[in-house]
């Protein structure tokens, strides 16, 4: 389940500012929970978190779920952080409305926010209420653009994450596709990320 | 201004008629007469609002068989095709558009769309349109405009029989008898229409369009009683039946059901028309129609049937006065009273009756300033038992230059009553998510029902705002202008502009412990349409007329717009597919409105008999559903093609007893499986007509 092809590239249009270090990655089609079977009619995966660490740009294997190694768990359209009812860590997340190139800063005043399963979540779940906006008539779901993760880290430091597509490839199959291929590629996250590894707010 | 003698408006004087005539106009539609823009007969180069009309002639030229047909081929008309075939006019959709038969509303919508392919368009006088609100006479839904369809009651003999075959095995067949007896004008008119359907894709298991029949039927009677009375009536009835077969991928399976759709409808509208003397006249008339779909559905190989009726029925008595007060000065006022009902499984167990009931009360004034300048001002108020009344006010200015150029401006207010799914739906899909709607009256009772039985997660915000909806209400403004230009070229330009306020949207007001989202309904956005359409027509040798038309169309949420220039809004890059800020230029307005629409038409007719026409109509591309995740129309892929369709036919008639037409609607085939279903691309027909 957790082989997943993931890789990075560098952001080419980091600006040459002295004290940032920070560089972009971006992780392509991380699979989240894929869809194994139909049961009472619905599509459904294994039920397993895909677990990510953000500090090591890594996968991590779901026997360590209840470690610190990782930030941030995917699972169908569930993002969970290391904290609260998810993990042991010192996690925590809230959304920001805006680019995520114009984050710089997280501001003193943001509240992180974590996971109260199954009444409440760092990142809400639902269409339209955190990250994604799913087309009941298309039955496809898009992230919302202008929508940036902000994620404290199992270890107490600080991330941006934007998710960019949902599905394999990174490219949402078309409105006409039929059932089975929506079915099918959905469940792949591809999302670029920015890790502050110095503890600071700033990126 | 030299509007003739005042009338009764179904009797058409012949002074007017002389008057018509004697004006050579080379835009043939200057000439005719519109009952519909002030509710008595007027010459349309008079009219001070936004207005045309559509002959018999010109509906026979172009093949066109329903409404949707005719309609489709006006400027600044787009047809949608969801629930049927919904007009779109000035750029508010099928809802907000009001369809009346000899000026009685017509019912029977499906998701506030009026199918105009239940009407055919067989056997009528003509077709009157005015664009921009109309509520001051008319009342709910003249907001984006009204279309009146005038059925032939010119009581000349005649015995008719029209025979169409076309493409798809598509047969139209119609006969026509009218008759003067002694007084007495009967008219009988039959319509029976059918098609096998199509696919636009190859072995797919559900045609596009399934096979269907339609059926009319009306008699219309007019019989003067002594020299100041009058007495008509016209009953009608209306049958359509659709095969339905529908496949449906449900976890890998196809589950394919079988059954039918079919609609019953029927109008009776006896009407009494008294003419007291030489100025003043009054009508009384009584009005009842109902229509009732029914939709069965047998699943295959489980889950049961599926079966969805709906009845309304609508009842009305209205009594108009006209008084011609001095010769350049007349009044009308009116009352009237409505009850309709509606009775619906969507609802309720299908015995309960909901209702609702309208007084109302109208005039309008008009009158002649100077010599140059007419003022026409009137309000109507509807008073309504289950929603909030409305009062509808009006004015409009012409003001002619000269012979050449006159300038026309009005502002009316409009109005759209919220409907009966809107109070009363009561609705679960088990299928999709199992959500459910449920219409404003009833929303609170079942959702502590809901509640009571421990089903109901939590109310959101929005739940504590369900309350009695108010009527969408629209403010219109149409300024334009008539040219005749010195080399005989006809033009008309009209700048529009509505504002659209108390839209009903839905929201969701609770969530269901299984995660079911549950809506009600909202009197919350505002919306604006404007633009500007231009029309213009010439004659060449009296053989040849030359007509074109353009319609430039700007339409915008306005939260949305406020959201924009707040900077809230982004959007995602087809290319790199990061996300930045919306910019206002890129937000394409309301979806499925096009910005730019044309059409160009000619005609030959030798006036002896032969005729060919070519028409080309335009049609720039239109927002379809959002990609990105923002909700709005903004990126190029969120666009349906725009796209050029050709029509064109030729007929002649042979001898005093036959006319022949053949025609192709569609002649290079222009196909859009997923925007347009509705176009089945290349369309032949062939027409033959005798005339006993």
């Amino acid at each position: 389940m957790l082989m997943a092809v993931v890789f990075f590239v560098s952001c080419k249009k980091e600006k040459v500012t002295v004290v940032e270090t920070v560089t972009s990655k971006t992780v392509s089609s991380l699979p989240a929970d894929t869809i194994v079977g139909v049961s009472n009619g619905q599509p459904v995966g294994t039920g397993k978190f895909s677990f990510f660490s953000i500090e090591s740009n890594s996968s991590i294997a779901s026997v360590d779920s209840n470690s610190k190694k990782w930030d941030i768990g995917l699972r169908g359209t569930t993002i969970i952080t290391n904290a609260g009812t998810s993990g042991p860590g010192s996690g925590g997340a809230f959304v920001y409305t805006g680019t995520f190139d114009e984050l710089k800063t997280i501001s003193a005043d943001s509240t992180f926010r974590t996971d109260n399963a199954p009444t409440s979540y760092a990142i809400p779940l639902g269409s339209n209420k955190g990250w994604y906006v799913l087309d009941f008539v298309t039955n496809l779901l898009s992230p919302i653009p202008g929508r940036v993760l902000v994620i404290r880290t199992a270890n107490g430091k600080y991330a941006k994450v934007e998710i960019l597509n949902y599905y394999k490839g990174g490219t949402t199959p078309a409105a006409n596709a039929t059932d089975a291929e929506k079915s099918s590629k959905q469940r792949y996250y591809t999302f670029r990320f920015t890790y502050q590894s110095n503890g600071s707010k700033s990126f | 201004m030299r509007y003739s003698l005042f009338i009764i408006f179904l009797l058409i004087s012949t002074s007017l008629t002389a008057q018509v005539k004697a004006d050579s106009s080379a835009f043939k539609q200057l000439d005719d007469v519109i009952v519909t823009a002030t509710r008595s007969p007027r010459l349309l180069a008079n009219v001070s609002i936004p207005a045309s009309v559509i002959s018999a002639k010109t509906i026979y030229q172009s093949g066109s068989l329903r409404l949707n047909d005719i309609l489709s081929e006006q400027s600044g008309i787009v047809i949608t095709d969801n629930f049927g075939k919904g007009i779109q006019l000035q750029g508010l959709s099928s809802d907000y558009t009001l369809i009346l038969l000899n000026g009685e509303p017509l019912v029977g919508r499906t998701g506030g769309v009026f199918d105009l392919s239940r009407i055919t368009i067989r056997g009528i006088k003509k077709i009157e349109i005015i664009k921009g609100p109309s509520s001051s006479l008319y009342g709910s839904e003249a907001m984006g405009g009204v279309i009146n369809i005038i059925t032939d009651q010119s009581g000349s003999r005649k015995t008719d029989f029209a025979l169409r075959y076309g493409s798809f095995n598509t047969v139209d067949a119609s006969i026509d008898i009218a008759r003067k007896i002694k007084k007495t004008e009967v008219q009988f008119f039959s319509n029976y229409n059918r098609s096998q359907g199509y696919s636009l894709k190859p072995n797919a298991l559900q045609k596009t369009v399934e096979p269907f029949w339609r059926s009319t039927q009306q008699i219309t009677v007019s019989q003067p009683l002594g020299s100041k009375w009058k007495f008509s009536l016209l009953a009608r009835h209306n049958n359509t039946f659709i095969n339905n077969t529908i496949a449906v991928q449900n976890g890998g399976n196809t589950i394919v059901s079988k059954g039918f759709e079919k609609s019953n409808e029927y109008n009776l509208n006896p009407s009494l028309q008294f003419k007291i003397n030489q100025k003043i006249s009054s009508s009384l008339r009584g009005y009842l129609t109902g229509f009732k779909a029914i939709q069965e559905l047998k699943i295959k190989d489980a889950f049961g049937s599926y079966d969805d009726q709906f009845s309304q029925i609508y009842k009305r008595i209205e009594n108009q006065t006209d008084w011609q007060i001095r010769d350049k000065s007349s009044l009308i006022i009116g009352a009237g009273y409505v009850s309709e009902s509606v009775e619906s499984n969507r609802y309720d167990e299908l015995s309960t009756k909901r209702k609702n009931a309208i007084a109302y009360s109208f005039f309008q004034h008009e009158e002649q300033l100077s010599k140059n300048l007419t003022f026409i001002g009137g309000m109507r108020y509807d008073a309504n038992k289950i929603y909030a009344s409305v009062a509808s006010p009006k004015a409009a200015f012409q003001y002619k230059i000269s012979d050449k150029i006159s300038f026309n401006l009005s502002y009316g207010k409009g109005f759209k009553a919220p409907d009966f799914r809107q109070l009363f739906l009561n609705f679960t899909n088990l299928a999709a998510g199992s959500y459910s709607v449920f219409g404003t009256d009833v929303a609170r009772d079942e959702i502590k029902k809901m509640s009571d039985a421990n089903l109901i997660d939590q109310t959101t915000a929005a739940f504590n705002n369900v309350s009695v909806l108010k009527p969408e209400i629209s403010g219109g403004l149409n300024a334009g202008m008539k040219i005749k230009t010195l080399n005989g070229i006809d033009v008309n330009i009209n700048f529009f502009r509505n504002d659209i306020s108390n839209m009903i949207v839905t929201d969701v007001v609770a969530y269901k412990k299984s995660g079911g989202q549950i809506f009600s309904y909202f009197n919350l956005k505002n919306a604006r349409t404007q633009g500007i359409e231009i029309e213009a027509g010439k004659r060449v040798l009296n053989v040849i007329s030359l007509k074109a038309g353009f319609q430039y169309l700007n339409t915008a949420d306005k939260e949305v717009l406020k959201s924009i220039k707040a900077g809230t809004v982004f959007e995602r890059s087809l290319e790199t597919g990061l996300a930045s800020r919306l910019k206002t230029s890129e937000y394409g307005g309301l979806p499925n409105r096009s910005k730019f629409s044309a059409n160009a038409k000619a005609t030959y007719d030798n006036n002896k008999g032969l005729f060919t026409t070519v028409r080309i109509f335009y049609r720039g591309r239109w927002g379809t559903n959002d990609l990105d995740g923002n909700g709005l129309i903004n990126r190029s892929d969120e666009y349906a093609k725009g796209n050029i369709q050709v029509n064109a036919s030729l007929g002649y008639k042979l001898g005093e007893r036959w006319d022949v037409m053949a025609g192709v609607d569609n002649i290079f085939n222009y196909k859009d499986i997923q925007n347009l279903p509705g176009n089945p691309g290349r369309v032949g027909y062939a027409t033959l007509q005798i005339h006993l």
